[in-house]
């Protein structure tokens, strides 16, 4: 008998969303195969990379990076340079010193250096993060809706703790875009979804955070909860699951002890600067294998190289 | 495993208003009940205009553009005896959302409509019957193999084949309801689909037992494998059910909200 191929192309597909607009605006999602499925069916927008800065500019950056940011101080010192880096798609914004455990800055604070981001980003699309503290977050995150308005910028995050306050003034009166996430629990990604659209959230300006690790902690959890809703939102048509995935992966590598112990102390790991960027391409990579339609980085040479990979692939 | 697909029965000229608004042409009774069935979850609506001898052409086709222009293009099941009217619904069909259903063949006078299923490229409820309903399962396995056989011969997917064993009234066939079980789980093991008109095994009890009879047998069907049902979706206790047994099968993932959805 003849071998016919079967096409793994399914009638259903993720809702692609654009983020930005003019010239550079970034467009994820569209696709209605499995990650790098291209031979069956053409991906209709690639995956997108992001390169990730934080209110307190270099200051809590690693040693390494310096090189790349030389002369800046300031987050908008930062952004301005990494407009042009290779292979950046977008600029993500993460407000830190908001974490009222951590530096707890000032709204104000945090808001004018938000501001000066925006100016420097240009045209260049926006993701702005929050504190990762929830409650600090629904303040942070309206003011920083309301100050990126026009930008058609991803708030992340709504949080099931936060969301109808992050999802009202994102969603509903500034028109960004809703980033919602949940932490490695498929049951409650789709259900933050039918919440913010309950709420009236149109569900084409959803993304979700599904959850992120760094390769080796606790990363299967990641993976298999990729792969499921990969598989919801495509073989079971499940509308509440075809939001795109976009995943933090800069906050997560670099945090590791691979990336960060000095060569002083494990001599036989080999140049700091590598392994951190081998943690952050590994995890960055295993997440677009799984499913995520976008990764935030940390490493300009990180961004390159995925940004290359996506390229070669797609 | 693909979610359960209900198949919405209020469109009926058994009910007076519905025959009234067909017999009229008017809209507005019809869009109704549709727009209720809709948003209880139903996946299809059975349009079912009765024998309509005289006009049912120009009924199926008013009835097949009326709802699929104002509910964007809800896929439907064609349920007449009159064969010209499938046809001439399936004419003006957008099947963008599902191909129509044609209801029903028979393995007895209505054996054509496999034929017609087939010319169409249409689904086709296969009831295993044949004169008078079926003495056992040896007898409805063999109106199944017969109807498949047809609809295979005729270039149709299996899939396309949904095999309805006939669900029969408790009052009056209690003993035969453990029949009828098995039956589902025979074209579930052949890797067949199925459905039926489930809420006729409540027929003739009090109305606060029928959604409660109802359930419990839509739950024990979807354990043997049945993979869709003509039902009213506007019986929430029906419906839940229908849900949450999608859950246990995986048909869904779950979210707290599943009920809303």
């Amino acid at each position: 008998m003849p071998f016919t191929a079967k096409s793994g192309k399914f009638n259903a597909s993720i809702k692609p969303v654009t983020i930005g607009s003019g010239d550079k605006a970034a467009t994820i999602g569209g696709e209605n195969v499995l990650p790098f499925y291209s031979f069956d069916a053409e991906i209709a927008n690639a995956p997108k990379v992001g390169i990730e800065v934080t209110d307190f500019g270099m200051e809590h950056e690693p040693e390494c990076l310096k090189k790349y940011y030389d002369g800046c101080t300031t987050a908008a010192d930062m952004v301005k340079k990494a407009v042009a880096f290779e292979g950046v798609d977008f600029i993500s914004f993460r407000m830190e010193g908001g974490d009222p455990n951590g530096a707890n800055k000032s709204t104000e604070d945090l808001m004018a250096t938000l501001g000066e981001v925006i100016e420097a980003a240009g045209d260049m699309p926006l993701v702005i993060c929050g504190s990762k503290n929830a409650e600090r977050d629904a303040e942070l995150l309206q003011k920083a809706a309301e100050l990126a308005q026009g930008k058609n910028a991803i708030i992340l995050a709504a949080r099931e703790e936060n969301y109808k306050t992050v999802g009202a003034a994102a969603g509903l009166a500034y028109n960004q875009i809703v980033g919602a996430e949940s932490s490695v629990d498929i049951n409650l990604a789709k259900q933050l979804n039918v919440l913010l659209t309950q709420l009236g959230v149109n569900a084409s300006n959803v993304v979700m955070n599904v959850g992120s690790a760094a390769a080796g902690y606790g990363y299967e959890y990641v993976a298999s909860t990729m792969q499921r809703i990969k598989a919801a939102a495509l073989s079971q048509n499940d509308a509440q699951l075809q939001m795109p995935i976009i995943t933090p992966v800069a906050s997560e590598a670099w945090a590791t002890k691979e990336a960060s112990a000095s060569e002083e102390d494990v001599p036989g790991w080999g140049d700091v600067e590598s392994r951190g960027i081998d943690m952050e391409v590994e995890t960055a990579a295993a997440d677009l294998a799984c499913g995520s339609n976008a990764v935030i980085l940390k490493h300009p040479v990180s961004v390159a190289t995925v940004s290359k990979l996506i390229k070669e692939l797609v | 495993m693909a979610k359960f697909v209900t198949i919405g029965e209020r469109l009926s000229t058994t009910a007076p208003a519905v025959n009234k608004a067909f017999t009229e042409r008017d809209p507005e009774p019809i869009l109704k009940r549709a727009k209720q069935q809709l948003d209880a979850g139903a996946v299809y609506l059975d349009v079912n205009i009765g024998p309509a001898e005289s006009d049912g052409e120009d009924l199926m086709k008013w009835a097949v553009q009326l709802l699929q222009s104002e509910f964007d293009n809800v896929p439907l099941a064609l349920d007449t005896s009159n064969k010209k009217a499938i046809e001439a619904g399936i004419s003006v069909y957008n099947r963008s959302k599902g191909k129509p259903i044609v209801n029903s063949a028979d393995a007895a006078g209505r054996i054509e409509n496999i034929d017609l299923a087939a010319a169409n490229d249409a689904i086709v409820i296969a009831l295993c019957n044949g004169e008078g309903i079926a003495k056992d399962n040896d007898e409805r396995m063999a109106f199944c193999q017969l109807l498949l056989e047809r609809g295979l011969e005729h270039g149709m997917e299996a899939e396309d084949l949904w095999f309805d064993p006939l669900f029969l009234v408790v009052k009056g066939m209690q003993d035969k309801q453990m029949q009828i079980l098995e039956c589902i789980k025979m074209f579930s093991d052949m890797g067949l689909n199925s459905t039926g008109g489930l809420s006729n095994n409540s027929n003739g009890m009090p109305k606060h037992i029928r959604p409660i009879m109802d359930s419990a047998l839509v739950a024990m069907c979807m354990m043997q494998g049945l993979t869709s049902a003509i039902v009213n979706p506007n019986d929430l206790r029906l419906m839940e059910t229908i849900k949450s047994c999608d859950i246990f099968k995986n048909n869904t993932l779950y979210a707290d909200s599943y009920l809303e959805i």
